[in-house]
């Protein structure tokens, strides 16, 4: 008697495992059809097609004046936390002997500091950098879930829904580029304003800088002048031995800069 | 004795199969579930992240969203040296101060001493092009006090010269 009490029950159990494990699969199969995944899904790219362009970013360090006006649009635009930089400016002093000087006192946001009254360094130089979008680039490699993506015209993107905050990706840019945002948790950097570019507008801080010593160009716009400048100039990357192709060229860059 | 006969396991068989293949339902079922829709639409990344980063919205307008309201200090600023120096680079992004047509806050008014010597300020780093005084220097030539509107006082910021 026991002993079928015993069959009965594990039975029963094993009956009603298999009922909720059934009812759990097809409730979610219900809602994986009804439920749309997105709510942008579709649509929006009507206007824009990303196959006809190819976007590269063009600094002109010697029109540079640091005045920081990239780094307070760059912020104000894309909501970026305080404390934390999209871009930013390096004010970079080489004296003829001795350590080079590297300063940015808040990401340069703020303008510099008067230079020390002793200070006789006559090769100084603003350096602005950003995300380098680089065409072979470490940061969408390392990560594990997919979070980080290289669009077909060129701009690496976070995905901040998939992002699982990780961090793999901020210690692969050579750049430091990235950064995590303290809000969202998640992995945070410039998108070369792909809301703005793709609207056919220039970035926030291409826009902002007063002596157009920043320039977004189109290497598939034949008639883009970054694109005569890059054709004809001598243009330089940042840490080209890395082999990370980066798309941000500069002019006027000095061997010292990193 | 009972003979051995091949049909002894079938009913294991049976119960094995029916669980790998419960098994494989529930992972195509939670992959349905789990993996979004879009992914793989155009890469190992979920597609509609690219629509998503697009809809941002844009918070600088640009110089000719400000002149459709001022073109006095539009057209002043044009004709003068801070013709490359955006209104929304001194004055706040148009999107804080006019949304949909709509005035929503009025807009900043920056005059001071720091706002100009941060462009304007000798810097060893800057092009020697580039317009800059030694700020002291030159209220001490001009015989003026420092206060926080010190600059505007002789230069009109639309149009410094």
């Amino acid at each position: 008697m026991n002993k079928t009490n015993q069959t009965s029950t594990r039975r029963e159990f094993l009956r009603q495992s298999a009922l909720t494990c059934g009812t759990t699969v097809a409730s979610m199969a219900v809602i994986a059809l009804i439920l749309p995944d997105d709510a942008y899904a579709a649509g929006t790219t009507s206007e824009y097609d990303w196959d006809k362009h190819r976007w590269v970013y063009l600094i002109d360090t010697r029109k540079c004046i640091g005045c920081g006006s990239c780094a307070r649009a760059c912020r104000k635009e894309n909501q970026v936390p305080e404390g934390m930089y999209r871009t930013w400016i390096e004010r970079i002093a080489i004296p003829p002997e001795g350590e080079v000087h590297v300063d940015s006192p808040y990401g340069g946001e703020h303008g510099f500091e008067p230079d020390p009254p002793n200070a006789h360094v006559r090769k100084s130089f603003f350096v602005p950098k950003l995300c380098n979008h680089c065409s072979n680039t470490p940061c969408t490699q390392v990560c594990p879930v997919g979070a980080s993506f290289e669009t077909n015209d060129g701009v690496v993107l976070v995905d901040p829904k998939q992002c699982i905050g990780c961090g793999y990706c901020l210690q692969a840019c050579p750049y430091g580029s990235r950064f995590m945002n303290p809000h969202t948790r998640t992995a945070d950097k410039c998108t070369l304003c792909y809301h703005r570019i793709t609207k056919g507008l220039p970035t926030a801080c291409v826009q902002a800088c007063p002596v157009g010593a920043r320039q977004l160009g189109d290497r598939k716009n034949p008639n883009d002048p970054v694109n005569e400048i890059l054709a004809t100039q001598r243009v330089q990357v940042l840490q080209q031995q890395l082999l990370t192709k980066p798309q941000c060229f500069y002019l006027g860059l000095d061997m010292e800069v990193r | 004795m009972e003979p051995a006969s091949s049909l002894k396991h079938t009913k294991h068989i049976f119960r094995v199969s029916f669980l790998l293949g419960f098994v494989l339902i529930v992972m195509i079922l939670s992959r349905g579930l789990f993996v979004p829709k879009s992914w793989g639409q155009y890469g190992w990344y979920r597609g509609d992240a690219v629509p998503e980063h697009r809809a941002k919205p844009v918070v600088h307008g640009g110089d000719q969203s400000c002149r459709e309201c001022h073109e006095d200090q539009y057209d002043l600023r044009e004709e003068g040296a801070h013709v490359g120096v955006r209104c929304e680079g001194c004055h706040e992004p148009v999107g804080s101060h006019v949304i949909n047509g709509e005035m929503t806050a009025p807009m900043f008014i920056p005059a001071s001493f720091e706002l100009c010597t941060g462009c304007h300020r000798r810097l060893a780093a800057r092009p020697d092009d580039f317009s800059q005084v030694n700020p002291q220097q030159h209220l001490e030539d001009n015989e003026m006090d420092l206060t926080d509107t010190v600059c505007t006082e002789c230069h009109d910021p639309h149009s410094p010269f």
